[in-house]
């Protein structure tokens, strides 16, 4: 009888045995017969090294074939004495193995929206000083010195004659006069008023501001454009509504309502039951404007526009204390990750 | 501003309902914020009639009143002192909402039943009069609806927010002129008759500017013999729903003529004036000047002066005097009707530290030209409402005369400007439509009335065109204007990567605003000067930071009283410094990186504190994605650091910051009770190292032998040093030298502590042979034996 044979009939054998088996106890005797250290099967392949190497191969694969076999079937049925099959102890509903990442603060998170809006548009980011001159933060900005129009920007002043920028225009100011036209510029940053510390109001705030400025810029370029930006930061169907207005440096002004896109312009408790929430406000630069920064305000027309970033980010994310925002309670930032 | 809805509708004869008036007004400019009904406390309020007044048992005060509200009788427990039998008087019946809150309910008064409340004038929102119930003229009838009889029914109260360059919009005439404008309709401007007597106002008083700059005109009448009493309801009502409190006929008349007119005026006690001239003047510095209101002021010479010639009877344009004030027992009136210069007026008012609705009207620009108008129907008010004799002519010191301005004004331009092809004719519409007058053709010379001085050049015409047009009558365009290209500057593109590195091992990012507490300022770097902020807040934020450090512990501070313990934060922020002598403003971009309290607790690790080590982990994070190269330390004391772990920071051989441990002095004083790590790094140096490209390195194609060496070394030597010394003595081929084991305890000896190191031996030219590595190491070996004298331990 071959090698070969044998095996197969040590595996006929040991089946019939198995298929016969009505004990666990039987179980493990056929299986310290066949598979234990001196078992049937096991000698086999220890003789293996006896044999000639052109029969070793496949001698080998059969009797592990073999092997492999009746130790799953013995397991199998080993379960069915025991009661039933045994339940795995591997756990998958622990918490997965994470490195704890940070949160980027949300006002970071909002700037860049908004001005990954605007580089789309082919706005550029220029920056400026967040302590300023008046010449920038006002005089050039059309704001004569004591008009009333600068009770609108409740300033803070620091020591040596310069004040805390009232609002990121001044960016615009600067940038007029080192730079000709075309121009189309966004600034964001931070802003500072006078103004008591509450839940709606802080000394501290973030703005984005924005001006174009080239031949033949008009009224309906401002309004195709903040429409586009409305419309891909907002909502795609979000609707406008301008309202003329007043600002030293822009003529016409205005300032600029969207519908609330939390109830789509039915009123809700956020909008007041207007169905509109002001968001920001914009207009045609002042000649005065462009004139103080050297350009031709026959020749070139622009807009501008600006925003804060706190309040739609409060819109947008229900948040009820602008206080939130500089306080950076962690259990606070990381609610947005 | 507030004004009343039926005033509006009145003057141009529109048919608008409220809220089609008031969102019509706000797109053109005008924005109306509020719209509250007239009669909203007198709901449920009728004209009851007394017919009785009996005593109430065991009470003084109280009376019970019987009264008659035509369909049915009610007692009504009463408290007034004016209550008598006969008189009309507003009763407030159940359900009826009251000023100040009152609701009328079923209630027992010392055990009488009572749902009704006889009413003063401050219940009903008239006035703050609440001395006596409120008698209404005795034609009323019992039952009427006291709205209706006082003619509040179906009026509003309006109240605009006007913006700044609008003064024309601050009288009833001037909203309506918007309303007419928009409708092309002419508003009704009141119409009046005035019979002056034969005496002159001329013999009475003299009128002499000194200032002709701040007062370019003066107009005064003189009226005698007025009754001095109430004013009418329609009239009071008017003020009421204008948020002016009703005094007396003559004051009142000159309140509604500012309303009505925008030209605000002034009446004296012509006999308590003290002189028959006025002198328009400057004060003198420390002049005193007691106003209406009995408050003494010590003058400065910014204020303007009316005077007698000697005294001041008047701040102009801002508030009457108390001794030429206006009482129940004038007889005489002296009527002023001035235009003062506006920056002037606000100078005056700021100096006297109070704003008044003539200052506000003044400071933003009155109309020089109304002031005849203005002073003559107030003056038929007077004669017509107080019986007064309104004596010939006005004396009027109006030296320069103040012309309206002429513009040129090109339709194409405007259409050019906002993005429309409207037609010169259109334009010329709206233009006659603001009482503006039109003279050519295709180019146009516009004279713009007195009123609207904040017109004074084509594109302010060019604003009045579009916002009568209706900003949503312009079309929004669809194209893009620019360039094709748009840069992201490297600043921009180095910030949010680094925030990406930060966040991807941990850290959280804060932003602060800068405004910081000196207090804490002084004990962190006690060396660097501080930007003071002139008018701060509050004395906790009273400087801009210096470093960005001390808003880290604040943060933290913040953080461990909320019990979020366990932080690792950073942020990116400016510090500001004063000026340098060459005037230069420092505002420095840094980078803090702070941590503590513990590693978060899983159920695979268990927490440690966070340290050093977790900062600068993140700062080779860093230095890893920019290919800064390494980070090096050098010994330097911070008074705010810990004196042992208390480093400078280096970068490519150049200083640029400093880590280190808090000190816990400090972390105290600033609300902290656990340990602080923190860095603070120049993030303007570090941008500036940051634009390098990455070059590809070829893959190794030669195996690495590893080896490891454990060894027993004094405590105070560096890790950082040994493995520069095995570095320098494995040479060229020691690929790589890692740490990988620390230990210091029981088996170590006192003061030493044992390291573990393992060195990878590569060459990018061929295999290495053992003997190759096994040189290397021993060349390793003994530098370090020799250097550091260490102990090498037994594999």
């Amino acid at each position: 009888m071959s090698v070969l044979d044998k095996i197969t009939q040590l595996q006929e054998e040991a089946l019939e045995r198995i298929g016969k088996a009505d004990s666990l106890d039987s179980l493990n005797d056929i299986q310290i017969a066949y598979l234990g250290r001196k078992g049937l099967i096991t000698s086999v392949l220890k003789s293996l090294k006896d044999l000639p190497n052109d029969q070793r191969k496949e001698v080998g694969a059969s009797a592990n074939k073999a092997r492999a076999a009746l130790d799953n079937l013995i397991k199998e049925k080993k379960e069915n004495f025991s009661g039933g099959k045994k339940l795995s102890a591997f756990d998958p509903t622990l918490p997965g193995t994470q490195t704890q990442s940070g949160v980027v603060h949300i006002i970071t998170q909002v700037i860049e929206d908004i001005c990954n809006t605007f580089h789309g548009m082919g706005f550029e980011i220029a920056r400026g000083p967040n302590v300023e001159t008046d010449y920038y933060n006002f005089e050039a900005l059309n704001f004569p010195p004591d008009h009333p129009a600068r009770d609108m920007q409740d300033t803070m002043f620091v020591e040596h004659d310069r004040l805390l920028r009232t609002h990121t225009t001044p960016v615009q100011s600067r940038f007029l006069e080192t730079h000709k036209p075309p121009i189309k510029i966004i600034t964001p940053g931070i802003c500072f008023r006078n103004e008591a510390i509450s839940t709606r109001s802080h000394v501290a705030f973030h703005q984005v501001d924005g001006f174009v400025v080239d031949e033949g810029v008009t009224m309906a370029d401002m309004k195709g454009a903040i429409l586009a930006f409305c419309k891909a930061f907002f909502s795609e169907d979000v609707k406008l509504k301008f309202r003329p207005s007043f600002f030293p440096f822009t003529e016409p002004s205005a300032e600029v309502d969207i519908s609330c896109f939390l109830c789509s312009g039915k009123g809700c408790r956020v909008c007041k039951y207007a169905g509109w929430l002001e968001i920001l406000g914009c207009g045609m630069i002042d000649p005065n404007v462009l004139e103080k920064a050297g350009i031709d305000s026959e020749r070139y027309t622009g807009y501008a526009f600006g925003m804060g970033v706190e309040r739609p980010a409060m819109l947008k994310y229900k948040i009820n204390d602008i206080r939130l925002f500089f306080n950076n309670d962690t259990r606070f930032l990381r609610q947005f990750k | 501003m507030k004004i009343s809805y039926k005033w509006l509708i009145e003057l141009t004869g529109l048919d608008w309902n409220p809220e089609e008036l008031g969102d019509r007004l706000t797109l053109c400019g005008t924005a109306c914020e509020y719209i509250e009904p007239a009669d909203q406390y007198m709901q449920s309020v009728i004209v009851g009639e007394i017919l009785a007044i009996n005593k109430i048992e065991g009470a003084d005060k109280i009376r019970l009143a019987t009264v008659n509200l035509g369909e049915r009788q009610l007692d009504v427990v009463c408290g007034a002192p004016n209550i008598e039998v006969g008189l009309k008087v507003p009763v407030a019946t159940l359900g009826a909402k009251l000023d100040g809150g009152i609701v009328i309910k079923k209630a027992k008064i010392r055990g009488i039943e009572s749902e009704a409340m006889i009413c003063s004038e401050r219940e009903l929102g008239l006035s703050d009069e609440h001395a006596g119930i409120l008698v209404i003229d005795s034609s009323a009838t019992p039952g009427q609806e006291l709205s209706e009889l006082l003619g509040y029914k179906d009026d509003f109260m309006l109240t605009f927010e006007l913006t700044p360059n609008r003064p024309d919009s601050m009288s009833a005439v001037g909203i309506a002129r918007d309303m007419a404008a928009l409708a092309s309709i002419k508003v009704n401007k009141p119409q009046f008759e005035l019979t002056e007597s034969n005496e002159k106002a001329s013999d009475y008083i003299k009128v002499a500017i000194e200032d002709k700059t701040a007062c370019p005109r003066y107009a005064a009448r003189i009226i005698k013999n007025v009754t001095i009493g109430e004013s009418p309801y329609w009239l009071k009502k008017k003020l009421i729903l204008s948020g002016i409190r009703p005094i007396s006929n003559v004051v009142d008349i000159t309140n509604l003529v500012m309303l009505e007119l925008g030209q605000p005026l002034h009446a004296f006690d012509y006999d308590r004036f003290g002189s028959k001239e006025v002198v328009v003047r400057m004060a003198k510095e420390k002049e005193h000047f007691k106003s209406l209101d009995g408050a003494d002021h010590e003058l400065t010479p910014e204020v303007l002066l009316i005077t007698n010639g000697k005294d001041a009877v008047a701040a102009g344009g801002v508030m009457g005097g108390f001794d030429s004030e206006v009482e129940s027992d004038t007889k005489n009136i002296l009527l002023e009707a001035a235009y003062f210069n506006a920056s002037m007026i606000r100078k005056s008012r700021r100096q006297l530290g109070f704003v008044t609705e003539s200052s506000q009207r003044f400071e933003k620009g009155a109309d020089p030209n109304i002031i005849e108008y203005a002073i003559d129907y107030a003056a038929s008010l007077m004669q017509s409402l107080c019986g007064g004799e309104v004596l010939s002519g006005i004396v009027d010191c109006y030296p320069n005369i103040i012309e309206p301005l002429k513009i040129k004004f090109r339709p194409k331009r405007c259409n050019d400007i906002i993005g429309t092809e409207l037609s010169s004719d259109k334009m010329k519409q709206i233009f006659e439509d603001l009482e503006f007058s039109v003279t050519g053709d295709s180019d146009f010379e516009v004279t713009v009335p007195t009123f609207r001085p904040d017109i004074e050049r084509e594109i302010d015409l060019i604003e009045e065109i579009s916002r009568i047009i209706g900003f949503e009558n312009i079309p929004a365009s669809n194209t893009n204007i620019g360039s094709l290209y748009t840069p992201i500057h490297y600043e921009d593109k180095f910030k949010k990567e680094t925030r990406t590195v930060l966040t991807s091992v941990g850290f959280d990012e804060f932003i602060s605003h800068g405004l910081a507490d000196s207090k804490l300022a002084n004990i962190l770097h006690t060396e660097r000067p501080q930007l003071n902020i002139a008018n701060p807040i509050s004395e906790d934020l009273n400087i801009m930071r210096n470093c960005l450090l001390q808003t880290a512990l604040t943060v933290i501070h913040h953080n461990v009283s909320h019990r979020s313990l366990d932080l690792s934060i950073f942020e990116i922020g400016k510090t500001y410094l004063p000026p340098d002598e060459k005037d230069y403003w420092a505002e420095d971009e840094s980078l803090v990186l702070a941590v503590t309290g513990n590693t978060q607790h899983t159920w695979r690790e268990k927490p440690r504190p966070r340290d050093f080590y977790d900062i600068t982990g993140a700062m080779e994070a860093l230095a890893e994605h920019f290919g800064w190269g390494e980070f090096s330390f050098s010994p330097k004391e911070f008074s705010f650091f810990e004196k042992e772990i208390s480093f400078e920071v280096l970068l490519q051989g150049k200083v640029c910051g400093l880590i280190g441990k808090i000190n816990p002095k400090v972390a105290k004083k600033a609300g902290i009770k656990q340990d602080v790590f923190a860095a603070e790094l120049n993030f303007d140096y570090l941008l500036s190292l940051s634009n390098k490209l990455i070059a590809f390195k070829e893959l190794p194609i030669y195996p690495a032998a590893l080896r490891d060496l454990a060894m027993i070394v004094k405590e105070d030597i560096k890790a950082g040093e040994l493995i520069q010394q095995v570095k320098k003595s494995a040479g060229k081929i020691a690929e790589s030298v890692e740490i990988f084991d620390l230990y210091q305890g029981k088996q170590i000896e006192k003061g030493k502590k044992s390291i573990a190191i393992s060195i990878s031996y590569r060459s990018k030219d061929s295999s290495l042979e053992i003997s190759q590595v096994d040189a290397a190491q021993k060349k390793v070996v003994d530098s370090l034996v020799k250097n550091f004298n260490v102990e090498i331990r037994d594999k």
